[in-house]
């Protein structure tokens, strides 16, 4: 969808912002441009739309070379969403929305109605109470999902992003991730994203762009990018912590014992005890009938003789964890747990599997295991 | 409120003044102007001011657009080295070159207050140009506005409260420059009180000078009124809480 073949830009005064990147962005992927300030990832993505222009090297955007079109049909073709800043303040949040329609000349019946249904898309509702509003009149937050929805505007098929997420609070930032995550499963767009955050970068992109003083240093998807990490540069910037990060990738559905030994409420202490003892375990779920998770039965609760029913014995749970949570989450609930296991239910509270530290320990190992061999390889 | 009030209470005194002076009659040997006489002079002072103010927004908005414009910016050093020597220069030096140039009357007297005008609605059209935010303007290029789009839909509407604020001041800066017009003989209130001047008649001197202040007065408060509906609301919004 975007292919970028030796890209070079150097400014006048002689600074090469961008050195022969080479770059293709598939259709529907989510591609963030990574690195630290001054690496050219905002310049790279500023030649997409010719707001900075090529000093050699090629474009092309759709098949089409973007020297080959005329730069405004260019630029209305491609949503560009900057820091909320960007916004018009002498416009309605409508006019503003719908900006780029108005330029390529819609119906204005069709510019009211896709002005509330991209509002309602971004939740900005009631949208028939927000399309009157002036962007002082809104929070950071609102203001960044306005910018959003401007970009989406004409429902161009490429979106280029420049840290649009940069201004705004951490809480709301994290909810504005998760909500772009969600529309952008339901719209699909191309989407090149400049960050200079590595959470940010793992959390959003398919694949990322590594860069430093104008070159690419590493494109990849984020757990190769954590797991494999091309040189010493990529290895500082993910991180020591690149193994914790790495937990973020994958979800607690992936490694839970999804066939947990456990006990029922009826079942009698001793029972119990002799199933700790065959599984070497020194807890155990106990679960209702109807297969309910209803806390923890230990060891120190439990004797041989024990003949009585485990439910007066539990150990109540204090966290829950659900199949889609990612494992870095999983990991923070299991360190606050009276009984550093992790009991997986649905919606009902049914038990459905189990986390444990060891298999959360074997997991690491695998990424890590997986780096060496790579390493032992080149 | 109180500031209406204050000036309705000014605005009033000097209409009476005014009325006081004219139904004088006479003073002495002299016959103070009469009230048809008066009127007009209002009526020509007003010609002069807004001629002269129509001309210098028709040529001052236009150059202050061209001097923000990126190719043109090394000319702003030079626009406020002359702005500044051009206020120094007083006004009757202005008409009076003026009416050397084209002869005495009214029209001499309208270039010259046109171009003594011009400095103010140039300099705050290029201030108000420059200073909007680089951001909004990337962000309407960005989204492919051709650049007289960006120039009509996104930077005159902001900059608009800065040029409002340049043709007011500069319309009530006229209103008095408009009286050394009288000297050239082009009419007005100042007329009325050249002669009084040279008659050594402060009555009719009054005469002259009370209409002109009153009508400053009048003419500030209109075109505050326009300036407010001249800016757009998001913005009157985001000036009063100060982001963006």
């Amino acid at each position: 969808m975007i292919e970028l073949r030796d890209v070079t830009k150097v400014f006048p005064g002689g600074t090469r912002a961008v050195d022969g990147v080479t770059l293709a962005v598939h259709e529907g992927e989510f591609c963030v441009l990574l690195g630290p300030s001054g690496c050219g990832k905002t310049t790279t993505l500023r030649l997409i739309n010719r707001l900075v222009s090529l000093t050699s090297g090629a474009i092309a955007v759709g098949g089409q070379d973007i020297q080959q079109l005329r730069v405004t049909q260019l630029r209305r073709r491609i949503g560009y969403a900057i820091q909320e800043i960007g916004l018009f303040p002498h416009m309605t949040v409508e006019q503003n929305v719908v900006t780029v329609p108005r330029l390529l000349h819609w119906p204005k019946a069709k510019r009211r109605k896709r002005a509330r249904d991209l509002l309602d898309l971004l939740g900005l509702t009631p949208a028939e109470e927000f399309v009157r509003r002036y962007p002082a009149e809104l929070s950071g937050g609102q203001r960044q999902r306005v910018g959003v929805a401007r970009a989406l505007g004409a429902d161009p098929a490429i979106l280029l992003m420049d840290e649009p997420f940069g201004a705004i609070d951490p809480i709301t930032r994290e909810r504005l991730q998760d909500e772009f995550l969600r529309i952008q499963r339901e719209i699909r767009k191309t989407v090149v994203f400049v960050t200079h955050d590595i959470h940010e970068a793992i959390k959003l992109g398919d694949r990322i762009a590594l860069m430093k003083e104008g070159r690419l240093i590493q494109h990849a998807s984020p757990s190769q990018l954590l797991g494999q990490p091309a040189d010493d540069f990529v290895r500082g910037f993910v991180g020591t912590d690149r193994t914790l990060k790495a937990l973020r990738l994958t979800t607690v559905h992936e490694i839970m014992d999804a066939e947990p030994a456990v006990v029922g409420e009826e079942e009698t202490l001793a029972a119990a005890q002799r199933e700790m003892d065959s599984r070497g375990r020194s807890v155990l779920p106990v679960v209702s009938t109807g297969g309910v998770f209803l806390g923890w039965i230990c060891r120190s609760a439990s004797s041989e003789t024990d003949l009585v029913p485990v439910g007066g014995r539990i150990t109540p749970y204090l966290v829950l964890g659900s199949q889609g949570m990612p494992l870095n989450e999983a990991l923070a609930l299991m360190l606050e747990s009276a009984t550093g296991t992790l009991a997986v239910v649905d919606e009902e509270r049914r038990l459905i599997g189990v986390v444990t530290f060891d298999r959360l320990f074997e997991q690491l190992r695998q990424t890590y295991a997986e780096r060496v061999a790579s390493e032992v390889e080149s | 409120m109180k500031r209406h009030l204050v000036l309705i209470i000014l605005l009033a005194s000097l209409c009476a003044l005014t009325g006081w002076m004219t139904s004088l009659g006479r003073v002495g040997f002299f016959t103070m102007a009469p009230s048809a006489k008066l009127l007009s002079a209002v009526e020509e002072h007003l010609q002069i001011v807004l001629t002269a103010e129509l001309l210098a927004v028709a040529v001052g908005i236009p150059v202050g657009i061209a001097l923000s414009r990126k190719s043109l910016r090394r000319g702003a050093p030079v626009l406020s080295a002359m702005t500044s020597i051009g206020q120094t220069v007083p006004t009757l030096a202005l008409v009076g070159v003026f009416s050397i140039l084209m002869g005495l009357g009214l029209r001499s007297a309208i270039v010259a207050l046109s171009v003594y005008t011009l400095l103010p609605i140039v300099r705050n059209t290029y201030a108000g140009l420059v200073s909007i935010d680089p951001r909004v303007k990337e962000a309407a290029r960005g989204m492919g506005m051709s650049t007289s789009q960006i120039l009509w839909r996104v930077e005159m509407p902001l900059a608009a409260p800065l040029v409002m604020a340049g043709i007011r001041t500069s319309t009530v800066l006229n209103v008095g420059s408009a009286a050394v017009a009288g000297m050239i003989g082009a009419g007005g209130l100042g007329e009325i009180i050249m002669t009084g001047v040279s008659l050594r008649l402060v009555e009719m001197v009054l005469q002259g000078a009370a209409p002109t202040a009153a009508l400053a007065i009048l003419l500030d408060r209109l075109l505050e009124s326009v300036a407010t509906t001249a800016t757009p609301r998001g913005l009157r919004l985001s000036l009063r809480r100060g982001s963006p």
